[in-house]
C-alpha cells in the first residue's frame, strides 16, 4: 500500500510529532570509531561503511542532498517526480530495446512540450492543443510496448530485497532497502546503474501516479490540508512554503527535459552520500565502490539556495472551516539544525510536551482534559534551513481550538519567565539519550542516521556529538530561546473548525 | 613507435577495466550465504502457569520485556463494546496504591524507561523496556501493576472521555470510513468482528467492569513472558522466578471466537464525504483460516494479485494505467476467525468505475488463466531469497516464537509452510483462485464525493446508502411515556387555552429581550446581549443579535436560512436549522398552537419549589417533552427534556423555568426564562416586551 513516500504533509507531522530521533551519546562514539569505514571516491562520492556483523544481511541507503527546497520555481514537486522515475529502470534494465523506446520518448517530449507551449499561449488554438493532445496519446502507447514493468524492482524483490522505498522531504531524497549479505554486489550494480542512466520511462503517467498521491496525502486529508496551508502562510519567500508534492499545475508544467536537468544539477557525485550497514567487509565494498560508482562523473557543487525567509511583520493567523473535527497548529520562526539555539529549542519542546510527565500533556490531556494529544517539536518542515518550532493539538470533544491555544500560550509564557526545573530539563536530556541508544539497533537506523549527518552537517559523528550540545544547554538558555524566539510576531496560527461548531455561538443564542 | 604505444596503452587499460569490470544485475553469481547463528531460546514454566522465553543480546545496555496474555475484547459483550482496551489504558494510566499515576510517571521518565499495557481484540498483554541497570528496581514496579492496577475513577474517566472523542472523530478519515464500514459488511454490524464503540457502549461501562476484567485475566494461567537483552540468563531467572511468582494461577481462559455464517452476495455500497476528490474503493467477501491446508498457495496467490511491486494490481492500475497511488489487496487469513478478502483502491473521482473493472478484471484474470512460470517463480525466489530476513534479529525470533505459542502453532509450522510454497505449481494457483475467490460476489464500498462520482456506480446494482453519522446515545428509542391520556388531553387544552385566549389567533410574535448565556470558558463566565426576535409561525424566524462584534442577523424559514454577521451572509447549515426548527416546535407557544395535534399523557403531579404541579408529557420530533403546569392559572412553570450533549457524550437533562407572566393581546408570555443543562445554569433571558401578529 505505501511505496515511495515523500516526508512531507501529514505522515511528517506525525512522524515528527511522535518519534523524537535525538542524538546519541558522546560514549558510544569510540565504539562506532572501530566499527565504521568511512572513504571519498575521487569523484566526490562519499562513503560510510557500518559493520554489524549481527545476521548475514545489509541495508542500503543513498541520500541525496536536495529536496522540496530545491526545487526551481514553477516546478514544486520535481524532486518528488524524479524519485519516482528512479524507479523505471535504465538503459538495460526496464525495457526491450532501448534504442527505439528513447526515439519514441524524444518524440514524446517534444509533442508534450508543444502542448504545453500551446496551452499558455494568451489565445491557446483549441484545435490544435486537441491535435497535439492525440499526437501525444499515440506516443505514448508506442513508447509503452518497449516498457518491461517494474523490471527494476522486480529484480530486487526477487533476490529476497525487503524494505524497498524512498522518500523526499524538504532537504534531501533518500533511496533505501536491504538484501541477503550474499547480493551486496547487486545492489552495486543496480544503484550506480540507475544513477548513472537514469532513464524517464512512463514519465507523463507516472505524473498522474504523483497526483493521485497528492489527492490521497492532502487533499482528501484534513491534517494534510492544514498543513499545506499552513506553511504557505508561514513562509512568504522561502521555499519551505511550498509542497513537497508540488501544485497541480506545476506537476503538469513539469517535462522530462526539466527533470532531467533538475538530476544534472543535483545528482552530482558529491551531492551524494551512501551508507552501508550490516554484515559487511569494507575492503570489499571500497573495491566494488570503485568499479561501479568510478565512473560517475563529477560535476560542479549545486547551488545553494538563496532566499532566506524575511522577518515577520506581525502574526498570521486563518481558519479551514470545514466539516470534520478541529485541529490546531501552531509554528514560530526559529532556527536551522547548525545555529546554537537549535539544541535549546529542541529540548524546550521534548519538556513541554513530550512523555506522560511533560507540561501540555499533564495539563491538556490528563487534568482539564481539553485535548485528546497535544506535541511540540522543533524543527519543521525540515532542519537544513531556518525552521519552525511547532505546536499541534488536537482537541477533546466539545472544546474549541481556542481554549487550547490559550492554554499553550499560557504554558510557553511559563517558560518565558523561567518557570522550568532543572529536574525537567536533566529527564528531557536522559530520554534524548536513551532514545539514541534505542535507535541504534537496527541496519537501517543506523545507515540512515549516519548517512543524514554527514551529508547535512559535513560528519557522521554530529549523531553522538550533539549530545554534549543537548549536555551544555542551560535552564536559561531555555528561558533566553523561549523570549527570543516564541514570540507573537513571529507566530502562524492555522486550525480548522468544524462547520456546525463555528456556529455555535449563534445556536446558543438562539 | 608512438602510435603503437598508445594503442598498447588502450589495450592495456582496456584490461585492466576488464578486470575490475562492472557486471549488469544478470551477469552476477553469487557466494554462499553466510550463516547466521539463530540465538538460544531458554524456556520455562513456573507452578503459577507463567510461561518464559529468554534471549541474550548483549549488543545495547538494555533489557526489553514483552507480555502476551491471553484475552481479548472478543470477550466483551456488544453493550459494553471498548471495555477491554479501556482496561488495558488505565492499567497503565491509573497507576498502583504504591505507585499512583503522577509518581510512576515521573520514576520511569527519570531513567528513560517505559512501561505499557493493553488489551486488543485476540489478545492483551504489556511491556517493559529499561537501561539494564534499572531492571531489578523496576521489575517489581511491574509485577505491581500487572497485580494491583488502582483503576482510579479519574483516569477512567479520562479513557472515556478520550475514546468519545475518537468516536466524535471517526468520520474524518476516510480509509477509518472504509476499512470500518467493509468489516461490517462481511461480518454484520452486531457481530464482535464488525461492531463498533459508541457513545452509549462507553457509558455503559463502570469502574467495577475493568476491575473485574482484569481480575480475571491478567492471571498466571494466562501469561507469556518474552525477555531479551543485556542479562545473564542464568541469574535473571532467579530474579524472574521470585517476581513473578507473586502472580496467582488463575484460571485459563477460554477464548470463544463466534462462528461467521458467511453468505456470499453481490453488493453496492455508498458512503458520501463530499470532503475528498478521490473515492476509496474497496472490494471482496470473507477470507479464510489460518489452518487451511491450501495456506501456502492462497499466499502465492496473493502474492501474484497484490504482492510489492511485482503484483498485478499494482503493475496494472497504478504503473501502466496511472490510476492509483495506492492499490492493494489480501486473502487474509487469520488463526482464529476467518478473515476478509478484499482489493482496494484509491483513485480521483472520475475514474472510479474504470479502476473498479480494472481490479475486478484481474481477480477474474486469476481463474480464467494460469499465472505464467516467470510470476510464479519470482514469488518464490522473493519469498525464499528473503527469508534470512525472518530472522534477521533476535528479537524476530522470539516474537514469532511466542506468537506461535499464542495461536496454538505448531513449532515448524513456518518450516511447513516454506515446504508447501516451495512445492506451489501453476495449477495450484488456479485452483485456489477458483474455488476462493468470487468475482460475482463481492460487496462494493465506495466513500467518495458524490457530486464527483455521480451515477458511476449504477452499472453495478442497486447502490444501497450507508449512513455514518454517529449515534447519539437513546436517539434511537424513543417511545412515548404512557400515562392517563384523557386527564393529559384535559390539562393540555387549559394550558393551551391559559396561553392564547379562545378566539384570538397566534401568527406572529415579536419579542425584545436581555439574554445572559453563562459559560465557564467566556470572559467572566456570562454574557448578556439584547436581542429582538420575530416568529412567524410555524415555521420562520427573524432574530438579531446586539454582540460584542456588532448585530448579528438570523432568518430562517422552512428548512433554509441565513445568518449576517459584519457585512458578510452565509447560509446556516441545515444540522443547526433543524436544531433552531426543533426548539420552536417544543416552545410553549408552539405547543398551545399545535395542542389538537398533540398527544398528551398525564404522568401525575410533581412538586417543585413547595407547589405542586400537574405533569404531562408530549412527543415533539421525536423527544418527550414534560411539562408541570400550575394547577390553577394553567401556565407551564417547568419544561423538562433530554439532550445531547457532545461535551460529555451523553444526555443531559435540560429544564427550563418560566415566571413573571404578562398577557397582551390576549396571549400569555413568561417574562422570565432560566434554564438549567444538567446542574449548572445555562441561561437567563428578561423579556422586555411582547407583539402580537404584528408582522
Amino acid at each position: 500500500m505505501r511505496k515511495s513516500t515523500f516526508l512531507s504533509g501529514v505522515s511528517a507531522v506525525l512522524l515528527v510529532l511522535f518519534i523524537m530521533t535525538l542524538p546519541g551519546r558522546a560514549q558510544n562514539l569510540e565504539d562506532f570509531e572501530k566499527k565504521v569505514t568511512e572513504f571519498t571516491l575521487d569523484n566526490g562520492l562519499k562513503f560510510i561503511v557500518i559493520e554489524r556483523p549481527v545476521a548475514p544481511v545489509i541495508s542500503f541507503v543513498t541520500f541525496v542532498d536536495v529536496g522540496g527546497a530545491d526545487e526551481p520555481v514553477g516546478h514544486t514537486g520535481i524532486a518528488h517526480i524524479f524519485e519516482h522515475m528512479a524507479f523505471k529502470g535504465t538503459h538495460y534494465i526496464g525495457t526491450s530495446n532501448w534504442k527505439k523506446e528513447k526515439k519514441a520518448l524524444d518524440q514524446l517530449e517534444k509533442t508534450y512540450q508543444q502542448w504545453l507551449q500551446e496551452q499558455y499561449k494568451a489565445r491557446p488554438d483549441s484545435a490544435r492543443i486537441k491535435k497535439l493532445w492525440s499526437r501525444f496519446e499515440e506516443l505514448q502507447e508506442e513508447a509503452k510496448q518497449y516498457v518491461v514493468n517494474n523490471e527494476f524492482s522486480r529484480i530486487i524483490e526477487r533476490n529476497g530485497g525487503t524494505g524497498l522505498n524512498a522518500g523526499t522531504g524538504y532537504d534531501q531524497t533518500v533511496y533505501f532497502y536491504n538484501l541477503p549479505e550474499n547480493r551486496m554486489e547487486l545492489w552495486f550494480s543496480l544503484e550506480s546503474d540507475r544513477f548513472k542512466n537514469p532513464v524517464f520511462r512512463e514519465f507523463y503517467v507516472e505524473k498522474e501516479v504523483v497526483r493521485e498521491e497528492r489527492r490521497m496525502r492532502t487533499e482528501s486529508s484534513p491534517v494534510g490540508r492544514l498543513v499545506e496551508e499552513f506553511l504557505t502562510v508561514a513562509y512568504t519567500a522561502h521555499p519551505y512554503g511550498r509542497p513537497v508534492v508540488g501544485w497541480h499545475s506545476d506537476i503538469t508544467a513539469t517535462t522530462i527535459e526539466d527533470a532531467r536537468e533538475f538530476y544534472n544539477t543535483y545528482y552530482v557525485p558529491s551531492n551524494i552520500t551512501i551508507a552501508i550497514a550490516g554484515d559487511v567487509d569494507p575492503d570489499q565494498v571500497k573495491k566494488m565502490a570503485k568499479t561501479y560508482f568510478g565512473g560517475l562523473k563529477a560535476g560542479p557543487e549545486p547551488p545553494p539556495v538563496y532566499t532566506e525567509e524575511p522577518p515577520q511583520r506581525g502574526e498570521r493567523r486563518f481558519q479551514i472551516v470545514e466539516k470534520t473535527q478541529p485541529y490546531l497548529l501552531t509554528g514560530y520562526h526559529g532556527v536551522s539544525q547548525d545555529h546554537p539555539d537549535f539544541e535549546a529549542l529542541q529540548l524546550l519542546g521534548s519538556i513541554i510536551s513530550s512523555g506522560r510527565t511533560s507540561r501540555l500533556y499533564k495539563r491538556m490531556v490528563e487534568e482539564e482534559k481539553t485535548a485528546l494529544g497535544v506535541s511540540a517539536f522543533n524543527g519543521f518542515p525540515g532542519t537544513k534551513h531556518e525552521s519552525l518550532f511547532i505546536t499541534f493539538a488536537v482537541p477533546n470533544r466539545g472544546f474549541g481550538v481556542d481554549t487550547l491555544e490559550a492554554t499553550i500560550n499560557e504554558e510557553i509564557e511559563k517558560v518565558k519567565n523561567g518557570d522550568i526545573s532543572q529536574h525537567e530539563l536533566d529527564r528531557a536530556r536522559t530520554n534524548a539519550r536513551a532514545n539514541l541508544v534505542r535507535s541504534l539497533d537496527s541496519n537501517s537506523g543506523l545507515a540512515r542516521a549516519l548517512a543524514s549527518a554527514q551529508a547535512q552537517q559535513g560528519d557522521w559523528r554530529t549523531v553522538f556529538t550533539r549530545l554534549d550540545d543537548l549536555d551544555a544547554v542551560t535552564l536559561e538558555d531555555l528561558q533566553r530561546v523561549a523570549k527570543k524566539y516564541l514570540v507573537k510576531e513571529q507566530r502562524t496560527v492555522g486550525m480548522i473548525v468544524n462547520e456546525e461548531n463555528d456556529e455555535e455561538v449563534a445556536d446558543a443564542n438562539q | 613507435m608512438k602510435r603503437i604505444s598508445s594503442v598498447l596503452i588502450l589495450i592495456l587499460i582496456a584490461g585492466l577495466s576488464v578486470a575490475t569490470a562492472q557486471k549488469r544485475y544478470d551477469q552476477l553469481t553469487y557466494p554462499e550465504l553466510n550463516t547466521f547463528q539463530k540465538p538460544n531460546v531458554e524456556i520455562f514454566t513456573l507452578d503459577n502457569g507463567i510461561k518464559f522465553f529468554l534471549v541474550e543480546d548483549h549488543e545495547l545496555p538494555l533489557i526489553d520485556l514483552t507480555l502476551r496474555v491471553r484475552t481479548g475484547g472478543v470477550l466483551v459483550p456488544n453493550e459494553k463494546t471498548g471495555l477491554a482496551s479501556i482496561t488495558g489504558t488505565v492499567m497503565r494510566s491509573g497507576g498502583t496504591e504504591k505507585h499512583p499515576s503522577d509518581q510512576l510517571n515521573e520514576l520511569l521518565e527519570n531513567r528513560a524507561a517505559s512501561m505499557e499495557t493493553f488489551i486488543s481484540f485476540s489478545s492483551g498483554g504489556g511491556s517493559m523496556n529499561v537501561l539494564k541497570e534499572d531492571f531489578e528496581e523496576l521489575l517489581p514496579v511491574f509485577i505491581d501493576l500487572l497485580k494491583n492496577p488502582a483503576f482510579p475513577e479519574e483516569k477512567v474517566e479520562l479513557a472515556k472521555t478520550q475514546q468519545k472523542s475518537a468516536i466524535s472523530r471517526r468520520n474524518d478519515s476516510q480509509q477509518q470510513i472504509g476499512f470500518r464500514e467493509f468489516e461490517q459488511l462481511i461480518y454484520g454490524e452486531n457481530s464482535v468482528y464488525g461492531r463498533t464503540t459508541e457513545y452509549e457502549t462507553i457509558n455503559n461501562i463502570t469502574r467495577q467492569d475493568l476491575v473485574d476484567f482484569h481480575n480475571k485475566h491478567f492471571v498466571g494461567s494466562n501469561m507469556m513472558i518474552g525477555l531479551i537483552g543485556d542479562f545473564d540468563t542464568g541469574q535473571i531467572k532467579k530474579l524472574l522466578t521470585r517476581e513473578f511468582g507473586k502472580i496467582e494461577k488463575g484460571t485459563r481462559t477460554e477464548l470463544k471466537f463466534p462462528e461467521i455464517d458467511y453468505e456470499y452476495k453481490s453488493s453496492v455500497n455508498f458512503v458520501n464525504k463530499p470532503d475528498v476528490n478521490q473515492s476509496l474503493v474497496l472490494m471482496g467477501h470473507i477470507g479464510g483460516l489460518r489452518e487451511n491446508p491450501d495456506y501456502a498457495e492462497i499466499q502465492v496467490m496473493n502474492e501474484v494479485l497484490s504482492g510489492g511491486f511485482s503484483g498485478r494490481l499494482f503493475q496494472i492500475v497504478r504503473t501502466d494505467m496511472g490510476l492509483a497511488y495506492s492499490v492493494f489487496g489480501n486473502y487474509s487469513m487469520n488463526t482464529f476467525y476467518p478473515g476478509q478478502f478484499y482489493t482496494g483502491v484509491m483513485t480521483k473521482s472520475s475514474t472510479t468505475a474504470e479502476a473498479i473493472d480494472a481490479i475486478r478484471k484481474q481477480i477474474i484474470r486469476l481463474q480464467k488463466e494460469p499465472v505464467s512460470q516467470e510470476e510464479l517463480k519470482n514469488v518464490k525466489d522473493q519469498f525464499l531469497n528473503s527469508l534470512v530476513f525472518r530472522y534477521d534479529s533476535y528479537e524476530d525470533v522470539l516474537r514469532e516464537q511466542i506468537s506461535n505459542e499464542y495461536r496454538g502453532l505448531p513449532d515448524d509450522a513456518f518450516d511447513q509452510y516454506v515446504k508447501e510454497l516451495r512445492a506451489t505449481t501453476i495449477q495450484d494457483v488456479q485452483r485456489v483462485a477458483k474455488e476462493y475467490l468470487r468475482p460475482n460476489q463481492m460487496q462494493i464500498l465506495v466513500v467518495g464525493n458524490e457530486e464527483e462520482i455521480g451515477d458511476q456506480l449504477q452499472k453495478y446494482g442497486e447502490v444501497n446508502r450507508i449512513d455514518i453519522s454517529i449515534p447519539q446515545p437513546g436517539s434511537d428509542k424513543t417511545q412515548t411515556v404512557q400515562g392517563d391520556a384523557a386527564k393529559g388531553r384535559q390539562i393540555l387544552d387549559k394550558m393551551a387555552d391559559a396561553l392564547i385566549t379562545p378566539e384570538q389567533e397566534l401568527n406572529s410574535l415579536t419579542t425584545v429581550a436581555e439574554l445572559t448565556q453563562f459559560n465557564p470558558n467566556m470572559p467572566g463566565g456570562s454574557m448578556t446581549m439584547r436581542v429582538t426576535t420575530t416568529v412567524d409561525y410555524p415555521d420562520a424566524v427573524e432574530q438579531t443579535m446586539e454582540t460584542p462584534q456588532g448585530p448579528m442577523k438570523l432568518n430562517f424559514e422552512g428548512g433554509e436560512g441565513t445568518m449576517q454577521m459584519m457585512g458578510q451572509e452565509r447560509p446556516i447549515p441545515p444540522q443547526m436549522i433543524k436544531g433552531m426548527k426543533e426548539e420552536l416546535n417544543r416552545s410553549y407557544l408552539a405547543i398551545a398552537r399545535d395542542n389538537e395535534q398533540l398527544d398528551p399523557q398525564y404522568l401525575g403531579t410533581e412538586d417543585f419549589e413547595g407547589e405542586t404541579y400537574d405533569k404531562i408529557s408530549v412527543t415533539i420530533d421525536e423527544k418527550n417533552i414534560s411539562l408541570l403546569v400550575d394547577q390553577d392559572t394553567g401556565y407551564p412553570r417547568l419544561m423538562r427534556y433530554e439532550q445531547f450533549n457532545p461535551q460529555k457524550g451523553e444526555n443531559i437533562q435540560v429544564e427550563t423555568h418560566y415566571s413573571n407572566w404578562t398577557v397582551k393581546n390576549g396571549i400569555a408570555h413568561a417574562y422570565k426564562e432560566v434554564t438549567f443543562a444538567g446542574e449548572t445554569k445555562a441561561s437567563e433571558v428578561e423579556y422586555e416586551s411582547h407583539e402580537v401578529n404584528q408582522k
